[in-house]
């Protein structure tokens, strides 16, 4: 698909002011404008599904605490609201979204472009195929960065989380950023933002390995490299650092710290609300039985950081790679999935569209994605609405959404491995592989 | 799940991929870098559920069992720890005998008293007092038990001479404990007799007075078997009625008074000055045993059942009849709103029925009663009042307004029946001795059932060792245990209010430990359901990791080897 978007990447980013780019900016934003404009109700609508809003990252909820705080009570009173508190301030000087609702769509459109340019910026930094330790082979198979930031800009999910409002695009926002802070070798930057996702959403946290070793291998590049334990070191205070600043403002904002704590991250860690949503966990704590519940939130939880390990070690020369892989991890395994985490993933793929040919079931997870992304809501309408399904139905739905991200994810790390393969016994490219 | 390997499995199947190449050839051995990078993969997973995975599955499946006194609380069960005994101080007031005569009369009356007395914990003393005017005041003092150290005074015996009688003969306060004995003067007994008519009758009297308590006493302790051997059939056979008919012990009683009318009329009735007035003092009374709520309410155009069997009419008696064994359809429980329990504790409901003034007067058949008890539900009352004729041609009305006056005999009645609802033994017809008694029976039923739960906790903290046994629960053992073994201190030294108080404490602590919620969620949770829980979600998660493990380890097994056979 798009071959012939496959173009040198752009050497000059000041002159990338081209005229593709405002094209596709302004295309995106004025199709986001235009589905809000025609369709009035379509926000509401998307903010209310199960499968766009969780409780930590939906708008309604964010409009209780919204409003629990312009009227000095603590946000966090009632248990409705479980986002983070710094939210609050900067809601509270966008005007009221219920009677004037454009100012807030706009302001998450921009949000969306923002992240669209840092997707640019990561892909014009050409790290996806060319890093310290590691060199594609097919390094020429590749999209530019506005090809990349229309990937992202015109997937569906991506808008319709930008317009359920979402406060996903915040944390995504703080992943993008740290990661091309990263890789234009700004590593100070792009552990604030990073501590700003971590704050937000407590799991970018796990990003922090890679995102380092992706930081030194930039500084590595440079004169006078530093020691890799003191680099490594120096960035966990400052991302601690980072994290503890906006801490300490969030306490000024709330003035009850244990509160809030355990009202976001306690939330996040405990999963105690089981709403429905696409992700495995709620069905799965609903069965359990209750003092096996603890066990199986630790377990749960090392599932979804064990993947940090394992893939850093194996991708230690590739370690955008290693991001793009545990973000897809984080859109099956993490606790309150939504699509907006699906999108961040779908988001960074075509980075690696040199890896695009060396995949093998891109047609079945395609398949099984699309599937699932249209029963879905119907099962769900059967279930809640109709009354004729159960929640089995609906769960059905979410795992085969699951396999699919799942079989996408895998078939891209044999992709990538297939990749190393190949450049280390270049004799061997095209030869079958045979499972023995 | 099978997402799940897949993607674990992936890193570990691609790193051993140099096995995986080319039909024909053979693959290219892998580089020191990739088993040097395999060999991390696997040790990162490994750290991860070495580090993180066991102290937490550690932490959060090991179950917190505070350690019980199991021993003690064995003993209690089975009795060794406590034997209760019942020693009951009377006092013998003799204001006009000397002072070798009186205690000469006491030792041989204690002699004739323990020579009649076959249960030994229950037994009575004898003592002199010099007092003739502190007898009365017993009566109240008694009721109140503050914590004094010296045993309670059960009865006060005065003895009192009376010219022109032929033999001796008693009299029983009815509202204190006191027993007057009028002896004539010539029956005292003389320093050199061994025996006396004069003691004889005092220990026959003593003995008869505590007869019923003795007995309910040893019905108690041999656990509700049997009695003692003396007890006569009829008087077992009373006692046993009488435990069945009251209610369960409870900490709290509620007590609902209701007044029932089939028509509009009477629709108001001076309850509060009924209660004030005949229901207060006994539950004053009875606060050391209960304590106690009252709630009442007026219900007018009460049906009975359509199942229940109507009243007829009696042409010999004049009176509209019920059956005696239609009277337990008589309380329309479907329609009647009597709740089942207020609150926390029982409800003992007393009904007040007036009939319709068709159907007035209206009585038991069989033996014109006007009121029954419920077995451990409580009492209904008919009262017929006098009708009034307002007009030639109207029918005659009830009363509007039921006065105080009218009231009265059915609260007597009510809280005759309560008595005897909370099991305050009938005799003897002193109502300061019969609570007293009741005190007695309570400290000994709840000191017996406080130990047999303890015992109860005690074996199933052995036969199940897989319940959690909270530290609250502990604490709650430890507080029945310390307040048993002061109830049980309390009873050996006669002071009978504070063995029951303590006793209360015990059995509520004891309820609370034996019923902790927390405790029994996993009771029903056998060991081999765990593979069950644990099996699909760690099983195919584990396979890969473990098989990743056992290659890894093999192939670094025969690296040794092989360095050792070069070497």
């Amino acid at each position: 698909m798009g071959t012939s978007w496959n173009q040198q990447p752009n050497p000059h980013p000041v002159m990338a002011v081209d005229r593709r780019k405002i094209a596709v900016f302004g295309a995106a934003f004025v199709l986001r404008l235009l589905l809000t404009c025609l369709f009035p109700s379509l926000p509401d609508l998307l903010t209310g599904r199960v499968e766009v809003s969780t409780p930590v990252n939906s708008f309604k909820r964010l409009q209780e605490g919204l409003f629990l705080y312009t009227r000095n009570v603590s946000p966090y009173d009632g248990g409705v609201f479980h986002q983070a508190p710094l939210l609050l301030p900067l809601f509270a000087l966008l005007p009221d979204a219920k009677s004037w609702p454009l100012p807030t769509a706009i302001f998450y459109f921009l949000v969306d472009l923002m992240n669209a340019y840092a997707l640019m910026t990561i892909s014009a930094s050409g790290q996806s195929v060319k890093s310290r330790l590691h060199s594609a082979v097919r390094k020429h198979v590749r999209w530019d960065g506005v090809s990349v930031a229309a990937w992202f800009l015109f997937n569906p999910l991506t808008i319709a989380t930008c317009l359920a409002r979402s406060t996903s695009v915040f944390t995504t926002s703080g992943i993008l950023f740290a990661i091309s802070n990263a890789v234009g070798g700004n590593s100070i930057n792009a552990m604030l933002a990073l501590g700003f996702a971590s704050y937000l959403s407590l799991y970018p946290a796990l990003l922090f390995i890679p995102l380092v070793l992706l930081c030194y291998d930039r500084r590595l590049e440079g004169p006078s490299p530093p020691s890799a334990g003191s680099f490594i070191i120096q960035h966990a205070i400052l991302l601690l650092a980072s994290v503890a600043g906006l801490l300490g403002l969030s306490c000024l904002i709330t003035g009850n710290f244990w509160e809030f704590i355990s009202a976001t991250y306690g939330f996040h860690l405990l999963v105690p609300d089981l709403t429905p949503n696409v992700g495995l966990w709620w069905y799965f704590f609903i069965e359990m039985f209750d003092s096996f519940r603890e066990f199986f939130l630790g377990v749960f939880w090392l599932h979804l950081a064990s993947y940090v390990g394992g893939l850093t070690a194996r991708f230690r020369s590739q370690p955008l790679f290693v991001i793009t892989s545990l973000l897809g991890v984080f859109a099956v395994f993490k606790p309150y999935p939504s699509i907006s985490d699906a999108s961040l993933f779908f988001a960074l793929l075509p980075l690696y569209r040199h890896l695009f040919p060396l995949m093998r079931y891109t047609f079945f997870a395609g398949s099984a994605i699309l599937y699932s992304s249209l029963l879905g809501p119907a099962f769900y309408h059967l279930w809640i609405y109709a009354g004729s399904g159960n929640a089995n139905f609906f769960y059905a739905i979410t795992l085969v959404w699951s396999l699919g991200l799942s079989i996408l994810l895998a078939d891209t790390i044999f992709a990538a491995l297939r990749d190393e393969w190949e450049q280390e016994h270049p004799e061997q490219v095209g030869t079958e592989v045979r499972q023995v | 799940m099978t997402t799940k390997t897949g993607d674990q499995e992936s890193p570990q199947a691609s790193s051993s991929q140099g096995d995986q190449l080319s039909v024909k050839r053979a693959p290219p051995p892998e580089t020191p870098a990739a088993l040097q990078t395999r060999f991390r993969v696997i040790a990162a997973f490994w750290a991860v559920i070495i580090f993180l995975g066991f102290p937490i599955w550690w932490k959060t499946t090991s179950i917190y069992r505070a350690s019980l006194p199991i021993e003690e609380m064995v003993d209690w069960a089975d009795g060794k720890a406590c034997r209760p005994v019942f020693p009951l101080d009377i006092h013998l007031a003799t204001p006009s005998m000397q002072s070798f005569e009186a205690q000469h009369l006491l030792r041989t009356t204690q002699h004739t008293l323990d020579d009649l007395n076959e249960f030994a914990a229950h037994h009575l003393r004898l003592k002199l007092t010099n007092g003739t005017t502190t007898a009365v005041h017993n009566g109240e003092d008694n009721l109140e038990y503050p914590a004094k150290e010296t045993a309670d005074t059960a009865l006060t015996v005065r003895l009192l001479p009376q010219d022109g009688l032929a033999s001796p003969w008693s009299e029983l306060h009815a509202a204190a404990t006191q027993l007057d004995i009028f002896y004539p003067p010539s029956q005292v007994p003389v320093p050199s007799s061994s025996n006396s008519p004069l003691s004889t009758f005092i220990a026959a009297e003593l003995q008869q007075l505590y007869g019923e308590e003795k007995a309910t006493i040893a019905h108690i302790l041999s656990g509700n078997t049997a009695g003692l051997d003396s007890t006569s059939p009829q008087l077992a056979e009373d006692i046993d009625r009488r435990l069945r008919r009251s209610m369960k012990y409870a900490e709290t009683y509620h007590l609902s008074f209701s007044l029932f009318t089939p028509g509009s009329e009477p629709s108001s009735w001076d309850i509060e000055a009924a209660v004030k007035e005949y229901v207060s003092p006994l539950l004053q009374a009875l606060s050391p045993i209960s304590n106690f709520t009252v709630d009442t309410q007026v219900q007018l155009y009460a049906n009975f059942a359509p199942t229940a069997p109507k009243p007829e009419y009696d042409e010999s008696e004049a009176a509209w009849t019920l059956k005696k064994e239609g009277l337990s359809a008589f309380v329309n429980a479907a329609e009647w709103p009597l709740n089942p329990s207020i609150g926390n504790g029982p409800t003992i409901n007393f009904i007040l029925y007036v009939p319709d003034p068709s159907q007035s007067p209206l009585i038991v058949k069989e033996n014109r009663a006007s009121s029954w008890i419920v077995p451990q539900w409580g009492g209904v009352f008919l009262l017929n009042p006098p009708l009034s004729n307002t007009g030639e041609q109207s029918a005659p009305s009830n009363p509007s307004h039921l006065s105080l006056d009218s009231l009265g005999p059915a609260f007597m009645t009510f809280s005759h029946q309560l008595l005897t609802l909370l099991g305050t033994p009938s005799t003897p017809a002193s109502l300061p001795l019969r609570l007293q008694t009741s005190i007695r029976i309570r400290a000994a039923s709840l000191l017996l059932s406080a130990s047999s739960t303890m015992g109860s906790l005690a074996r199933l903290t052995k036969s199940l060792p897989s319940i959690p046994i909270p530290a609250t629960v502990a604490t709650s053992v430890s507080t029945t245990l310390s307040h048993l073994s002061a109830s049980c201190v309390h009873l050996r030294e006669g002071r009978f209010g504070a063995a029951l108080a303590s006793a209360r404490v015990a059995e509520t602590e004891a309820e609370r430990s034996f019923f902790e919620k927390s405790m029994v969620g996993q009771v029903y949770f056998p060991d081999e359901h765990k593979v069950a829980v644990y099996l699909p979600l760690l099983g195919p998660i584990g396979v890969p990791l473990v098989v990743g493990l056992l290659k890894e380890l093999k192939r670094i097994a025969a690296r040794r080897k092989a360095n050792g056979a070069a070497s």
